[in-house]
């Protein structure tokens, strides 16, 4: 077409009909609605009363300090044996591999009340392992070591995973070529691979903490109330998944939706602090969204 | 001032074997490894700089053996395809990086003058996500040249520049060659790029060195129809495509002239120009470029490219017309038989 006559008018609508939109906005909303109906149940069930009383009970902060402290072990955990068994399986091609990796994947796939079973077969009284971890400092059943077993069982291979991808995602000759300009292959680690991974590490030990934080099945086998002991020097208590458990199991309908609603205010906090902290420049990647 | 020599090096990537490869690299000259894809350019400057293990041969630095010398103590730079820059540092810290990993504390004040000097101190703060393909290049060079290497192998050093940046590629290439006095290493699959810098030629094809020496000789006596072709020969012809020749035509009066592996000349002129026989061709295509008109036509049972310098006058010859033009038989060359075919 030549540049004569008067221009026609701009159309601004998409080319893509409007019946496609809106079969995407229905079957869509469909599942946010799914997803925000059962918590705006349990705030409406409990009131604003009931939930401010659930936050001045004293055995709510106990089970939130326990569940915290347990869960923050896990993460720790999750650093400390999750990142190198994700950096090996990134960097090394070895005989067996597809059979990590899929070892790695069962925690995510067997119901987690059998891994409290199997936990607790493992260190039932009079089984060598249980006079063993009592020996050593660490009996797990009904302490917060069990329930930290149970947390990084099911939690760590989330961080594998991420870990794994993150260092796979990594342009290897970007490790040459650091390499080749003096770095050996601790420092080209530590100031290439880390860094770069760091981002998706992140957010594996993120999905690490928040499945910690929600595990009951494991919890309720293995350390369904604990006691003090070795780390944990608190109260006897429960998880904040377990308590709730335990109220709705008493018949108080609306003490377990208080209760839960408290959960669910502090990991809402929690989710919000750590996106602010991406927002303002807390974390070493805002600057780096020029990430590849 | 750094000599290095590459001697019966071998190595092997998966199921692909390299070399032998013998080289000499000195400082100042800029050799060329060329080859088309998967011709083991990149497996040699990966197992120079300490990549890929050498089975048999060595890699020499001034009379001492480093071929077992790990990548980051071998002193010499090699920048990747694609460069390898840091994606999560900026222009500054890519450039700092090599004297940080040496524990250097003016590392900023040092890289300074190479900032400046590749016109990178604007965009020192930047990342290079944000720079443009002939910018990312200095950036490598100058992240190279911080750490003091005493060899440069770099990987496919005009890939996805423009012809601007290219351009200044090749300036920044030649001033490399006059002030750094060390040896440069280039590997690349076009080689008209490599002949307006370098000066030694290595031709690679499923990882054995095929030629060695320099442009004039590369052009002037293509060693087989693969490295003719590869030089950019357009009229390569094998033995048994002109031996089928009838008596009498072209393709009979060069498979009299041709050697093992056929042969090949550059465009003849088309026009009657100089002695020898005159031929008789039908266009088939033509293509304008600023050297000139390139035609192509049908000679028997061969196609021939030919050429009519600028100045030349539209319009170009028709498809389907009839030219005539004369092979100048001392631009023959006469082909050995490539190794590896049957």
């Amino acid at each position: 077409m030549s540049g004569g006559g008067p221009a026609a008018p701009l159309r601004r609508r998409r080319p893509t009909g409007a019946p496609w939109l809106a079969l995407q906005i229905v079957l869509g909303g469909s599942l946010l609605l799914l997803f925000v109906l059962p918590i705006y149940a349990l705030f409406s069930y409990a009131g604003p009363a009931q939930i401010a009383s659930a936050f001045r009970n004293a055995a709510v902060w106990q089970a939130i300090d326990l569940t915290l402290y347990a869960s923050g072990v896990a993460v720790l955990a999750a650093i400390v044996l999750a990142i190198p068994l994700g950096y090996l399986l990134a960097r090394h091609a070895f005989k067996g591999r597809s059979i990590v990796e899929a070892i790695v994947g069962l925690p995510v796939v067997i119901p987690h009340l059998l891994v409290g079973l199997g936990l607790f077969l493992l260190v039932i009284p009079g089984s060598p392992l249980f006079r063993f971890t009592n020996q050593i400092g660490f009996p797990v059943y009904d302490t917060i070591w069990g329930v930290v077993l149970v947390m990084v069982f099911v939690s760590a291979p989330y961080t594998v995973l991420a870990a794994d991808l993150s260092f796979r995602a990594i342009d290897p000759r970007v490790l040459e070529a650091s390499r080749s300009l003096g770095a050996g292959p601790a420092t080209a680690f530590l100031t290439v691979s880390f860094p770069l991974a760091l981002r998706g590490i992140v957010a594996g030990l993120l999905l690490t903490w928040a499945r910690s934080v929600s595990e009951i099945g494991g919890i309720l086998i293995l350390a369904y109330t604990v006691y003090p002991g070795g780390i944990y020097g608190g109260p006897v208590t429960t998880t904040l998944s377990v308590l709730v458990y335990d109220i709705f199991q008493s018949g108080n309908l609306a003490g377990a939706a208080a209760v839960s609603c408290v959960f669910l205010l502090i990991a809402f906090a929690l989710f919000l602090t750590v996106r602010f902290g991406e927002r303002v420049g807390w974390v070493p990647w805002r600057r780096g969204e020029l990430l590849p | 001032m750094t000599h290095w020599s590459v001697e019966g090096l071998a190595s092997r990537l998966d199921r692909f074997g390299l070399g032998p490869v013998d080289l000499a690299l000195e400082p100042g000259r800029i050799t060329a490894v060329l080859g088309a894809s998967g011709s083991g350019k990149t497996t040699l400057l990966r197992t120079l700089a300490g990549f890929v293990p050498a089975d048999r041969g060595r890699l020499v630095r001034d009379g001492v053996d480093v071929t077992d010398v790990p990548p980051e103590r071998r002193g010499l730079g090699y920048v990747p395809q694609g460069l390898g820059l840091l994606p999560h540092r900026t222009v500054e810290r890519n450039v700092t990086y090599p004297l940080e990993v040496r524990g250097r504390v003016d590392a900023r004040a040092t890289v300074r003058p190479l900032l400046e000097r590749f016109g990178l101190t604007p965009l020192a703060h930047r990342y290079p996500a944000r720079l443009s393909g002939g910018e990312l290049e200095r950036v490598a060079l100058a992240r190279a040249l911080a750490a003091e290497p005493e060899l440069v192998l770099w990987d496919e050093p005009w890939q996805g520049l423009d012809v601007e940046a290219r351009h200044e590629l090749g300036v920044v290439l030649e001033e490399l060659r006059e002030t750094e006095h060390i040896p440069v290493v280039l590997v690349t699959h076009d080689p008209t790029l490599a002949f307006s810098v370098a000066d030694t030629f290595v031709v690679l094809r499923r990882g054995a060195v095929v030629f060695r020496g320099d442009a004039a000789t590369l052009l002037h006596r293509p060693t087989d129809a693969f490295v003719a072709r590869f030089v950019g020969f357009e009229n390569v012809y094998d033995r048994p495509t002109l031996d089928a020749a009838p008596a009498g035509s072209l393709a009979a009066w060069l498979a009299a002239r041709a050697g093992p592996g056929g042969i090949a000349f550059p465009r003849p002129i088309a026009a009657v120009d100089g002695s020898g026989p005159v031929w008789d061709g039908e266009v088939r295509a033509t293509h304008p470029s600023p050297e000139g008109l390139s035609l192509t036509a049908r000679a028997g049972p061969i196609a021939v490219a030919l050429r009519r310098p600028a100045p030349w006058a539209p319009p170009a010859p028709s498809v389907g017309s009839r030219l005539r033009f004369v092979v100048p038989e001392e631009t023959l060359h006469p082909l050995g038989a490539s190794e590896g075919d049957p």
